[in-house]
Order: structure tokens, then sequence, then C-alpha cells
């Protein structure tokens, strides 16, 4: 009886917090970006026809997707292997190469753009190291190029889709694979015709979930953006720069729907996922 | 006496055809290939970090490796190493320092009020909506962090500039670590049935849950407090957007050293809020282990 008054009166509780932190400054930035001036004027969809007429906010958006997607594909391609290891091996100093890999999960982005430059800027590491071995300064300023935006990108989501796709891992059940083993299947066939079938709905959901990190993250362009304008950091511009609060939050918009989509997709995915078990 | 023996050698083959010799061999060249993959992605992870910290105390200048004069006091402009960045940084940045200090430890003792009730809200509770609430409540890990500041802006602009709307911020994206924590560990034993138990004991439902579901939960919280101080430690997007100068935190502080400062400088900066924040990666690691990969998911 009182437990159920305390879940009666506790629910509402735990809403209203939840409205007053997240719901009501969402509302207030979607009526934001529909409106003219700072904070009145009549209603408008101005703010959204300009990021597509708009050429640097434009180019901004194509960017900052395809980058994201390329990124978030190399980082669940190449973070398999890693996630493999641990949850099907055992080797010494996994533990301690566990911890180390999911070290960049508390970086933020400006410090991982940071860590770019050292490597990768004009006098970086690798430059140095590269002059010393060969004469020729190769990789210098790669930080600011489209190369070390995506290396830095990557760095970001090695923790992430690593960690998502050793949970997806340590779902699957081995003896599918002893049992294919025993009808005569290769190591390789063996993964591509029963690991792969199984874990697509994970390689989906961990896609979309570096996909929007990625697409969020600004500290990381903040940093090593020169030639390249990400959205995050054109909405950023738009309020430090010119102060144009209503077109920076319909740029907001624009990146939590497109957010909203894709983590959309990975909840669908992973409901898919349980099915299959 | 020679039983033993000839039994053994009858079993061998059986256990061979059991851990399946092809897949033996050939997993070994795979594993091989796996973790020369690892040790290239744990030298790319690695390598920078090494570089900051050496670059924080060793002098690059004098060296060679560096065209960087410090223009400080240079009393030990000669020396191969030197800590004066270290001193430099803790001198100009303590306030941020201690404000980000003080927001994560705020954060860890908010999230403790308000998370654990709201992971054992949807974990266990059951009334309509519950499902709805556990999404909202964790949908913030999935949004980009510079919208949910400008609308946290246009909302409450009349707030900006104190300290707790930066807390506020923080709130938004550390909530759910604590609740995902508190959630997942009262998911995976019958905590109804441990209930039910104490029930017939005589206990009350505060009893309850104080004496009953608060015990088993010390792990998760625990777990949950580490992660939320080092998500709002090491937090920049939410309170670089939300704060003014009186507000800034460490973060923004590390910020200002990479566009305004030396290498030298920078990389001190860095190496201290490495000191802060490795320590509790660490013994997140260590406590978490297998589980984080369950809770971390949706970062």
């Amino acid at each position: 009886m009182l437990k159920r008054f305390a879940a009666i009166s506790s629910g509402p509780l735990l809403l209203g917090v939840l409205v007053v932190l997240l719901v009501w400054p969402l509302i207030c930035l979607v009526h934001g970006s529909l409106h003219e001036g700072n904070g009145g004027g009549g209603w408008t969809l101005d703010h959204y026809t300009s990021i597509f007429t708009t050429r640097s906010s434009r180019v901004a958006l194509f960017h900052s997707i395809w980058i994201s997607l390329g990124v978030a594909a190399a980082a669940v391609l190449i973070c398999l292997g890693p996630a493999w290891l641990f949850v099907r091996h055992d080797f010494p100093g996994k533990r301690l190469a566990r911890a180390v890999l999911t070290l960049p999960m508390s970086f933020s982005g400006i410090l991982i753009g940071f860590l770019c430059v050292i490597m990768l800027g004009r006098i970086g590491v690798v430059p140095r190291l590269m002059e010393w071995l060969t004469g020729t300064d190769y990789f210098s300023g790669a930080a600011y190029q489209l190369g070390g935006i995506l290396i830095a990108y990557f760095y970001f989501e090695i923790p992430r889709a690593t960690l998502s796709l050793e949970s997806a891992l340590r779902k699957l059940d081995p003896r599918l694979e002893l049992a294919a083993c025993s009808l005569g299947a290769g190591a390789w066939q063996r993964f591509t015709l029963v690991v792969l079938p199984q874990l697509w709905p994970a390689l989906l959901a961990t896609f979309a979930l570096t996909f929007c990190v990625s697409l969020g993250s600004f500290g990381v362009v903040l940093i090593v953006a020169k030639r390249f304008s990400l959205l995050p950091l054109e909405v950023f511009e738009q309020i430090f720069a010119f102060n144009r609060y209503p077109l920076a939050a319909a740029m907001s918009v624009v990146l939590l729907v497109i957010a909203l989509c894709a983590s959309l997709t990975a909840r669908w995915a992973s409901n898919h996922l349980t099915h299959v078990r | 006496m020679n039983l033993p023996a000839s039994i053994e050698v009858a079993a061998l083959p059986v256990e061979r055809a059991r851990e399946a010799t092809p897949r033996r061999a050939r997993i070994s060249t795979s594993k091989r290939l796996l973790i020369a993959l690892l040790a290239v992605i744990l030298f790319v992870v690695i390598s920078p970090v090494v570089v900051v910290m050496l670059g924080s105390f060793l002098n690059t200048s004098f060296l060679g490796l560096s065209s960087e004069q410090w223009v400080g006091d240079g009393s030990d402009a000669n020396s191969l190493i030197t800590f004066q960045w270290f001193s430099y940084v803790l001198k100009l940045y303590q306030p941020q320092l201690l404000f980000s200090f003080q927001l994560a430890v705020l954060s860890v003792v908010v999230c403790i009020l308000i998370g654990v009730p709201a992971g054992y809200l949807i974990a266990r509770g059951d009334f309509p909506g519950r499902r709805w609430l556990e999404e909202l409540l964790l949908l913030p890990l999935a949004l980009p962090g510079i919208a949910i500041s400008i609308a946290l802006i246009q909302a409450y602009a009349i707030i900006r500039g104190r300290w707790y709307f930066v807390l506020f911020g923080h709130l938004i994206y550390t909530l759910p670590f604590m609740a995902r924590c508190v959630a997942g560990t009262l998911r995976s034993f019958d905590c109804a049935e441990l209930e039910r138990a104490a029930q017939s004991l005589g206990a009350g439902p505060w009893q309850r849950f104080f004496f009953v579901v608060l015990p088993s939960l010390r792990h998760a919280i625990t777990l949950g407090a580490l992660l939320v101080f080092a998500v709002s430690f090491g937090e920049f997007n939410v309170s670089f957007l939300l704060m003014t100068p009186l507000t800034a935190t460490f973060p923004s502080a590390l910020y200002a050293t990479y566009t305004f400062n030396s290498f030298q400088v920078s990389s001190a900066a860095t190496v201290v809020f490495l000191a802060v924040i490795l320590p509790v990666l660490a013994l997140i690691q260590w406590l978490g282990g297998d589980e984080l990969s369950k809770v971390e998911q949706g970062a």
C-alpha cells in the first residue's frame, strides 16, 4: 500500500525533474527556431530554409553527415576485432588492454583534438619523425585536413564501438559455431554464415550509436577544423560570432532530428537482435 | 599399472576431436592477426598520451625540439626536466579546477539522491507510462550536447551565469548513467523475491528499501557514482556553452590553454586533467569490468 503510494508519488516527481531539465528546454528550442527575432516575432520557417539555401551551412551539414557515416563504418569494422578478442579469447594483459582501449571514453572532444594536433600538426610528432627518417616532413599539418579529422573522430569512437560490440558478442551462442564447425565449416564460412547473420543488428546498432556521437560532438572540430566546418561548429559560430539564436536553434533541431532517427534505427536493430535470440 | 596410461591414450583422441583440431589451428592465425590489430589500435590510443606526458615536464626548447621560449621566471631554462609548467597551470587555473571538482561531487550527490530512486522506479515500478519514463530518462545519451545546451539557454536565460545552471546541464547527462547502473543491477537478480522474503518477516516498505534493496545496490551505486564523476569532470560541450567567465570548468580551461598557450603549458594542463580522471577510470575498470559494456553502451 505504502509502496504503491511511493511509486505513485515518485513517478510524477521524476517526470517533473525530467520535464524541467529536458522536455521544457526542447520545447523552447523548437519554439525559438520557428520564430523570427531573438525571442519574439511571428511564426516562420525561414531559419530552416536558410540552412539549406546558405552555402556554408549546407556544406557543413553535408560534411557532418558523411564524415559521421564514414567514421561510424570504420569504427564498427575495425573495433569488431578487439571486441571479438575480448569476448572469445584469453591472453596475458587482456584487462590492461581493455582498460587502455576504453581510455578515450572520458576524453572530451577538445582533448582528442589537441592530441591530434600534437601528433599530426604542422610540427607534430609524426611529421618530425618522418623528417628525421626520410628527410621530408610527410603528414605535416594533416591534423587540419580531412584525414586528421577522420582519425580524431575515429579515436573518439574506439571505446564506444568496442564496448557496444563487445556486449553484443557476449550474447552470441558459441555452440552454434561449434555445430557449424562439426559440419565442416571453415573459419571464414563460420564467420560469414553463422556469426554475421546473428550479428548484423548489433552492427547496425553500433553504427547508429557511433554516428550519433560523432554527429553531435564539436570539441574535436573546435580545435582542428580549419578547412572543414561541421554543423555543430556552425551552430557554435552562429551563437558566439553572430548572436543569431533562432538560426542556431533551427540547426540544433536538425541535428536533434538526425540523431533521433539514428537512435531509433539503433533501437529497432537491437529489438530485432533480441527477437532473433 | 598400465591401465591408467591406456585410458589416457584412449581419451586423448576424443578430447582432441572435441576441441576441434582444425578450428584450433586456424583460430591461432586469426587470433594472431587480431592481436596485431589490437596492438596497432592500442599504440594509436596510447602514444599521443605518452607524448603529452613527456611534453609536460621535458624542457623541449632546451632539447631543441621546440622553438617556443618560456617567458616566465626562467630560473631553470637550461635543465632537462622542469615542473614549472605545472605550477603555472595550477596557479592560473586553480578556480576552474576547484569548480569542476565541486561540480562533479555535486553531480554525484544529486545523482545518488535522484538517480538511484529513478533507477529503482524504471526497473521495479509498476505504473502506466513506466516505459515512456525510461525512454525519456535515457534519451539525452543520444542527443547532441550542443543542441541540449542551446535548448537550456533558450529556456532558462534568466539563470545563465549561475553555477547551478551548469549543474543542470551536467545532470541531464549524468542521471542516465546512474539510473542505468541501478536498473541494470536490479534487473539482474530477483529483487522482488528478496523483498517478499523481507516482507514476510515483517519489514515495512521503507525498511525493505533501506535494509534490503540499497545494500544489494552498493556495488551499482559505487560504479554509477564513479561514472558520474568521470562524465561530469570531463564534460566540455555543455559546460562550455553554458558557462560565463565565473562558471568556467576545467575542460574549458583546457580549451583556453590549447588556444592561447604554448605546447608545454597545454600538455601540463592535460596531465593535470589526466591525473584526476585516470585513477577514477582505473577504479571503474577494476570495479565494473564486464558490466561496463552494458552500462556505457549508449553513452
